[in-house]
């Protein structure tokens, strides 16, 4: 277990948090290479959808970051989203789907610092929690590969 | 099958001294549907460019992916140059390796094998990338100027000057800003005001400028090039075509006792009041919270002597609707309040005053006709001490910034004293001098050597009053630390400058970001300092962060330039990433179901009812259909879809879906 | 009942309606949705306590809604089904004609949506103490315990869409598990697939679910898959003061929001 490098995908709008974690490259704020960010344009963007592709295809933790409430670029993308997940972490509480696993925060712009340590204390978190056996177990005992993306 | 190219970037040593891009280069080489892969020292750099371009032509590259930097940096750096080669700029993507892997990642294997992860989430997300077709969008040739400043003054007379039309919005009742209360500037002692009025006047007779005083923004919509604005322009209780500016009223009106704000509290005003006299327009205003009508009901002597018969108490504020194709922000900033400095007693003692209310005492104008005279008592102070850095490089007042125009203004201070009491000895404790700007240095030195002002290299610690002084306490730190003690007639404080108050709700009205002081963030430090995140939205002076006049006038022309650059075109090319209705074959004819549960969501109102109709005009079928003149690609209709019937180029289902597969199956 | 038949008769004679959905005998003694489209067939309308089915999933299915003006005998959960439909542009006021089944046997005609909101204020809709102490006890498990009843639940599953079929909300022509670029629900009936599809379909129904039941009820492997949805009911009324299907003008709960909702977990 000590090997453990727990895969962790992170949903960040581009205006905020996106553009925070540049911040904490310039700033070369150092941060744990699990956590790779996929670029959506708003919080608002993003399917809750997203988020069980992502534990089904071996995620064990997840990030989900955007603007702060009345920052949106785009107004009100990101209050929308935080309903979505408010009914969406009770959906997933309630058919046991550990929801430590998924983080949700709101980093700006200008928090390069705070990036880095969402990245490092949900690293260390899933560290300690462990691989998703109980998502992946099902995840790998089904998988005939049917991603169905056909590539043209 | 794809043919896509790729571009591994060492950005000089900042991605190749953790990532070995050579490997990088050649692991996504062997990637399906990689055609070409290559590593090179700098990407963005003109050959760089060229090797981009040659090897899109050279292997017919019907996708290209870069990793380099940020995309927020060089997307569009690189998309220009596929378009140049002859491939549709939207089938070009950038893997961060920089930001998000080399600098915030040590030197090892996993950082290697994050950056090939990267690059592969981007190769298999340009595959499902489409040749998209810029949007064009017309233009509002008439820029918002929100700030009657020196700042917002410059932006709007170079744009009008330009030959577009500006509308100006004032929060107070005259324009001038915090410039028209300084008395002489740095480092030429040049009259504030002789400079300033001049540009206030033209703001008022320029025919291209529409200006509104005592007024508010109150929402912006819209997007860059076609914003639309309400303005409540609050009630002045006058009716200004009739008012001919005589000040009869402001002579007339009983209540004559209350602080005025552009004396900084030095003075008085009466209720009905114009804030100065060179005020533009030079129109008073009823403050109804303080006027004797409004309170008791009863007065009225205003509307007695007025011979015009111009006032209007039952007047209410309006709310009016503008358009425009460009915002420039220039609501300037404001100086640390009182309750900051409970150890310098200011607020406390009389005789402990900020910079500001230093101004108007040298003023010639103000409230002393130009005589330092403290307030407690009226007696020329013969010992005076500045006191620099009060609240700025002081994370315990949670400001870490240099407030950046105090050292100049207080040795301003310190020369203008001398100059206007001559026995008097001015001391200033500072912690560093930052004097760097044309003249700045010497102008320091003049006021060191020639005004003989004792600079003392230290923080004061306290102030408090003994026997009618003001005790000053502080340490020498070029002394060793040596306790300082000082006598003084009075302090003046060179009170840090701050964010406006309502700076964070403005910013929030009209979109865009701020800095975690409440200063609104420039779209990028070094090469897009008068620009917002927000395209079409500018910044202009010192709500910005703290500014002098020169660097503010500069930042406003260049906010000017941009503005004038976006009206230069009838029309304004959009990126098309926006939201789509999918459309199918009759009977279906799309995957939506007309439940429209997207449209509130839409930021926009660009979600809009299309009627399929049949020959007859019989409405078949009722469906969403973006407008992408309006939206601006959130894609939080998308999200919220049942059945997939929204989707967002750039961000599409494929899109996002192979870049999760792709990341996580490797 | 014989009132019904009567007004139905009615109805189908005078061309108000040219057809209308009630229910009929079904085998043993239950009973089963009919389509009553002449004033032989109303003869065959019944009415008992044994007929519970929500008939407002038929109002939009495409065989139905062809055949003409609609009516329709509704219980509260139809007429909820109408109210939540109307708000999402899927039917008008006037549109369908609702005839609903008081308790005490007798027959009320609502002529507008207007009377039916007034109707549901006065009236039960939530869900019964009995779902309601099983989404406790489940709620009482632990996350693992939650799990593992779950993915015993639906490993069952056989994607067959019935609870799909028989959802008055689950309208859409093209389901998101119909969507292939790309696959988000897989095809095959595997305990993956199955989870995907039942989280989607609970999401989909958050704030829109009216709590009838049909799911469950038409589900062939007895999953129950309504506690999923109704889950969901109370904390969306709690956080967002919002109840599907008593307005017919509302905003959907997750079309809209409070500068100030409320959470606990966004760091």
């Amino acid at each position: 277990m000590q090997d453990f490098e727990p895969k962790i995908v992170a949903f960040v709008c581009n205006w905020c948090t996106y553009a925070g974690a540049d911040l904490t490259g310039t700033s070369r704020i150092k941060y744990s290479a699990n956590v790779k960010i996929i670029r959506f344009p708003c919080t608002g963007r993003i399917d809750f959808m997203i988020l069980m592709k992502a534990f089904e295809n071996g995620a064990d933790g997840i990030i989900v970051s955007g603007c702060h409430p009345n920052d949106c670029h785009y107004s009100t993308g990101n209050f929308h989203a935080r309903r979505r997940w408010i009914v969406f972490r009770n959906l997933l509480n309630f058919t046991g789907i550990d929801t430590d696993r998924i983080q949700f925060s709101w980093v700006s712009a200008a928090e390069g610092f705070k990036w880095a340590d969402v990245v490092n204390n949900c690293t260390k978190k899933i560290k300690e929690l462990g691989p998703y056996e109980n998502y992946n177990k099902i995840a790998v005992s089904t998988l005939f590969n049917e991603e169905g993306t056909s590539n043209e | 099958m794809s043919r896509i190219g790729v571009f591994v970037c060492h950005c000089g040593e900042n991605i190749s001294a953790t990532v070995n891009c050579e490997k990088v280069a050649k692991i996504t080489g062997e990637l399906k549907g990689v055609e070409f892969s290559t590593d090179y020292k700098y990407m963005c750099s003109d050959p760089g460019q060229t090797l981009l371009k040659e090897a899109i032509k050279e292997h017919k590259l019907d996708g290209v992916v870069v990793a380099a930097c940020s995309p927020r940096m060089h997307e569009p750096t690189f998309r220009k140059a596929c378009a140049e080669a002859g491939l549709n700029p939207f089938l070009c993507e950038m893997s961060n390796i920089r930001e998000h892997c080399s600098w915030v990642h040590p030197k090892d294997d996993l950082t290697t094998e994050k950056a090939e992860d990267l690059v592969r989430v981007m190769v298999e997300k340009v595959k499902k990338n489409k040749a998209l077709k810029s949007i064009k969008v017309p233009v509002t040739k008439t820029a918002l100027v929100i700030g009657g400043g020196i700042a917002g003054i410059q932006a709007a007379l170079d744009i009008a000057n330009c030959g577009h039309k500006v509308i100006m919005v004032e929060k107070l009742p005259s324009i001038g800003g915090h410039m028209s209360q300084l008395s002489e500037t740095f480092p030429t002692l040049d009259c504030s005001q002789c400079i300033l009025t001049p540009r206030m006047v033209e703001i008022a007779q320029h025919p291209n400028i529409t200006l509104h005083t005592y007024s508010e923004v109150e929402s912006v919509d819209g997007f860059i090039g076609n914003f639309k604005i309400k303005i409540r322009k609050k009630s002045k209780s006058l009716d200004e075509h009739l008012c001919t500016g005589c000040g009869l009223c402001t002579t007339k009106c009983p209540q004559k006792k209350i602080p005025n704000e552009f004396e900084r509290g030095l003075g008085f005003r009466p209720a009905i009041y114009v804030p100065f006299p060179q005020a533009v327009p030079n129109k008073p205003v009823i403050d109804r919270e303080n006027c004797t009508y409004y309170i008791k009901g009863k007065c009225k002597v205003c509307e007695i002597v007025c011979p015009t018969k111009a006032i209007r108490f039952d007047q209410e504020d309006e709310v009016i609707e503008v358009e425009a194709g460009a915002i420039v922000m220039a609501t300037g900033f404001d100086v640390l309040k009182s309750d900051y400095f409970p150890e310098y007693g200011f607020g406390k003692y009389k005789d402990v005053i900020d910079g500001l209310q230093f101004e108007r005492l040298a003023s010639a104008s103000g409230p002393t006709q130009g005589e330092i005279r403290r307030p407690s008592d009226g007696q020329v102070p013969k010992k005076i001490v500045f006191v620099a850095c009060a609240g700025s490089r002081d994370p315990a007042k949670g400001i870490e910034y240099c407030s950046k125009i105090c050292c100049m203004y207080t040795a301003k201070h310190a020369m203008l004293y001398k100059h206007k009491v001559h026995d008097g000895t001015p001391y200033v404790f500072y912690m560093d001098i930052r004097a760097g700007g044309k003249m700045y240095e010497e102008f320091v030195r003049r006021t060191i050597v020639e005004d003989g002002t004792h600079y003392v290299r230290g923080r004061v610690s306290t102030i408090y009053e003994k026997n009618g002084k003001l005790i000053v306490k502080g340490a020498d730190t070029l002394m060793g630390g040596i306790p300082i003690e000082i006598e003084a007639d009075m302090v003046v404080l060179a009170t840090a400058g701050v964010a406006n108050k309502g700076a964070e709700e403005l910013a929030q009205t009209v979109h865009i970001s701020y800095d975690s002081y409440k200063f609104f963030a420039e779209a990028h430090p070094k090469l897009k300092p008068v620009e917002t995140n927000t395209a079409g939205i500018f910044l202009a002076g010192a709500c910005q962060a703290p500014k002098d006049i020169p660097e503010s006038v500069a930042a406003a022309s260049g906010a000017a330039v941009k503005v004038a650059a976006l009206f230069s075109n009838d029309e304004l090319t959009r990126d098309p990433l926006v939201a789509v209705v999918n459309r199918q074959a009759a009977p279906v004819y799309s995957a939506c179901v007309g439940c429209f549960l997207c449209q509130s969501v839409c930021p926009y109102q660009a979600i809009e009812r299309e009627e399929i109709k049949s020959r007859s005009g019989e409405i078949i079928k009722t469906l969403a259909r973006v407008n992408e003149g309006l939206c601006q690609g959130c894609g939080t209709c998308v999200a919220l879809c049942r059945t997939k019937a929204i989707d967002i180029h750039g961000y599409s289902n494929q899109q996002v879906y192979t870049e999760i597969m792709a990341l996580l199956n490797d | 009942m014989n009132d019904m038949i009567k007004k139905v008769t009615q109805l189908l004679t005078d061309k108000t309606i040219d057809v209308f959905i009630g229910y009929g005998k079904g085998s043993a003694d239950r009973s089963r949705a009919i389509f009553v489209r002449t004033a032989e067939q109303a003869e065959n309308l019944v009415f008992s306590a044994n007929c519970t089915q929500n008939l407002a999933g038929y109002l939009l299915k495409h065989e139905v809604k062809h055949l003409g003006k609609l009516g329709i005998l509704a219980n509260v959960a139809a007429l909820r089904s109408i109210l939540q439909l109307a708000s999402e542009f899927q039917i008008k006021d006037g549109e369908v004609l609702v005839l609903f089944a008081n308790p005490d046997g007798s027959f009320t005609e609502f002529l507008d949506f207007h009377s039916i909101e007034g109707y549901l204020l006065t009236t039960e809709t939530g869900i019964t103490s009995g779902e309601q102490e099983r989404i406790a006890a489940l709620e009482a498990m632990s996350v693992s315990e939650r799990w593992t009843f779950w993915n015993q639940e639906f490993e069952k599953c056989i994607k067959c869409y019935a609870c799909r079929a028989a959802c008055p909300m689950c309208y859409c022509h093209r389901c998101t598990t119909d969507v292939n670029q790309p696959q988000w629900i897989p095809v095959a009936s595997h305990e993956r697939g199955n989870l995907d599809y039942h989280l989607m379909r609970a999401m989909h129904l958050a704030g829109r679910c009216v709590n009838c039941g049909e799911c469950a009820n038409a589900c062939p492997m007895d999953i129950p898959l309504n506690l999923l949805t109704y889950q969901l009911i109370s904390p969306i009324k709690a956080g967002f003061g919002a109840t599907a299907g008593m307005k017919s003008d509302a905003v959907y709960a997750l079309s809209t929001y409070k500068p100030d909702d409320k959470e606990n977990f966004i760091i």
